[in-house]
């Protein structure tokens, strides 16, 4: 069946079996019943999700669809609009108790494990991001905020980078005239991060979109915990 | 200071109620729990009304068996206070509040007189024939095209199948509203029971065929109250029913299957989706003995034909007649719950027409 490609995008369409398997995946998930009840189809979520302001997005739409068990539409909005929310959870204003932002967190999961072209193109531009948040634990750097590093963030984004530790120290808390670190995290909490990790799949999840970053992660993880004492942890 | 009872007047007058249906029975059951007395005429050869002559399965939102229901209702008529005409029409009335004379007139033994201080119209509703007025739905063209009705009678049965082939279904769609809100047709109102029942049946068909899809195709869902929680959550959320908002224009015939031709008006886009069965969710219409009751009482009635009740919200069954009532769906769409409260109240105000003409009070 020729699928609608509402973005310009460009994925590969699968057999319908192949989708219905992602969609039972997504439907296993034991949170999967506290986001989504049944659809009004009442808008409320649109309303309050500021990423529709700017995309052509609709939490609705996705809440409708997984609850219509539209598997086509389902697989549509998989490779395309999850990756237009920015997982606010404004959208838990719904009157049913329904979670589209909790429903896209699972879908996003979904894509990713099962290594969907289309999420390692929407992630392509995060590498630096994830790589600064699972091996430092701190936040984005400021001296992260460069254009190629967050294609979606506009043309602005180039000016800043270009004057970016003038702009840093025309901010008026002396906390923030830093351009390369967000705060110190101690060795214990680290250790602990890369054991969560390393525990809830996170690691699996890395392999499958971006095998390069998760080959530094590994090499940086792996070594700190052996120092730890954790020498049998592998992310193999 | 009271006035004295008017030894000319007859406090043994009985009650009149027209209509064996719920809002009858219920009338006359709180009519002779007071002490009064009431006569039913009805029509058909059997009291209980629609739920019954129409083979209700289950009454929505309890799924209570709708012949059990009737029945409770039945047996609680029989009693001294009650005198019951079955197969019996009231053919003639005259006099006035306090004192009507009636001829009741029966199929097989012909006109009995019959003396009444106050009667009550319980004539209720007829459903909405959807080849009457237009064959937009090929209602009378497609086997596999039924109504409310008809797929109530089947769960009756316990066999949901296709008339077409006598197969189970493996895609069942409701369209709502057929026969009410409609200018084109001039049933401008809403029947109010039909989303709840479509639910109701929604329910019923997946329970009985786990492998049939079954949609709901509507213009708004009108759940009030707990029918909200009661039939329309359930339908969607446990028992996967898909509720698509946007109205079929058409069905046609396409191989072995109907197509329902519509838009999706939600996702924005057009529809055409292959269905097995396809039901129409028709609404109410006043019944044959509504029209005739409230043209022999000389009752006004609403631009549907519908009897209308001249109290607005404070006063839900008084006609223009005094001494006259009306209740359940004769004065307009209503389920079992309106009806029955209505008929309650329908008996109240016609005890106090008979108790203030026999103590001679106005």
């Amino acid at each position: 069946m020729p699928t609608l490609d509402l973005s310009g995008r460009n994925y590969r369409d699968v057999p319908y079996e192949q989708k219905e398997r992602l969609f039972e995946e997504v439907k296993a998930d034991m949170r999967f019943d506290d986001y989504l009840h049944g659809c009004y189809d009442c808008g409320i979520c649109v309303a309050a999700c500021p990423s529709a302001r700017f995309y052509d997005f609709s939490p609705r739409k996705i809440a409708q669809t997984v609850s219509r068990e539209d598997v086509d539409l389902f697989y549509l909005f998989l490779n395309d609009s999850v990756w237009d929310c920015s997982q606010c959870f404004s959208c838990d204003v719904c009157p049913r108790k329904n979670s589209p932002g909790g429903l896209i967190t699972l879908m996003r999961e979904v894509a990713v494990k099962n290594g969907l072209a289309s999420a390692q193109e929407a992630l392509e531009g995060y590498g630096r991001v994830v790589y600064k948040i699972m091996a430092t634990g701190t936040q984005v750097s400021p001296d992260m905020l460069q254009d190629n590093a967050f294609p979606d963030w506009g043309p602005h984004v180039k000016d800043i980078s270009k004057n970016l530790e003038t702009w840093r120290r025309a901010l008026p808390p002396e906390t923030l005239h830093t351009t390369e670190t967000s705060w110190q995290v101690d060795d214990k909490t680290i250790t602990e991060l890369y054991l969560i990790w390393h525990m809830t799949g996170v690691m699996d999840m890395i392999k499958e979109v971006d095998e390069g970053l998760f080959m530094i992660l590994q090499d940086v993880m792996e070594e700190r915990l052996e120092e730890a004492g954790y020498d049998d942890i592998s992310f193999d | 200071m009271p006035e004295a009872v008017n030894p000319e007047r007859n406090p043994e007058n009985p009650i009149l109620i027209i209509g064996g249906g719920p809002a009858g029975l219920e009338a006359a059951k709180g009519i002779a729990e007071l002490g009064y007395k009431a006569v039913i005429v009805e029509k058909a050869n059997v009291l209980g009304g629609t739920p019954i002559l129409s083979s209700y399965a289950a009454l929505t939102p309890d799924f209570r068996s709708a012949e059990d229901a009737m029945g409770e209702m039945i047996a609680a008529v029989q009693r001294p206070e009650v005198d019951i005409h079955l197969g019996s029409q009231v053919t003639a009335v005259s006099g006035q509040a306090g004192a009507f004379d009636l001829t009741v007139t029966s199929a097989v033994d012909g006109p009995t007189q019959v003396q009444a201080g106050a009667a009550i119209i319980a004539t209720g509703f007829q459903h909405f024939d959807p080849g009457r007025e237009t064959q937009q739905y090929g209602y009378y063209e497609h086997d596999d095209v039924i109504t409310l009705v008809d797929l109530e009678r089947m769960l009756k049965a316990e066999q949901v199948v296709r008339p077409s082939n006598g197969e189970p279904p493996k895609r069942l769609c409701f369209i709502q509203c057929v026969g009410s809100r409609d200018r084109q047709i001039g049933n401008e109102y809403c029947s109010k029971v039909c989303c709840g029942v479509a639910a109701k049946e929604s329910i019923e068909v997946r329970k009985l065929l786990p492998d049939c899809k079954v949609f709901i195709f509507y213009i708004d869902m009108r759940m009030y109250g707990y029918w909200e929680n009661e039939i329309y959550w359930p339908s969607q959320e446990k028992y996967k029913v898909n509720y698509v908002k946007g109205i079929a224009t058409e069905i046609v015939k396409k191989g072995d299957h109907l197509i329902v031709r519509g838009e999706d008006t939600t996702m924005g886009r057009p529809m055409e989706v292959p269905m097995d069965i396809v039901v129409l969710s028709v609404g109410m219409e006043p019944s044959e003995g509504t029209k005739q009751m409230a043209a022999m009482f000389g009752a006004e009635v609403n631009k549907y034909k519908f009897i209308e009740t001249v109290g607005g919200a404070l006063n839900t069954v008084q006609t223009s007649v005094e001494g006259v009532l009306a209740c359940g769906a004769a004065t307009g769409p209503a389920d079992i719950e309106d009806s029955i409260s209505s008929a309650s109240a329908a008996a109240m105000k016609a005890i106090a027409v008979v108790r203030k003409t026999a103590m001679g009070v106005s």
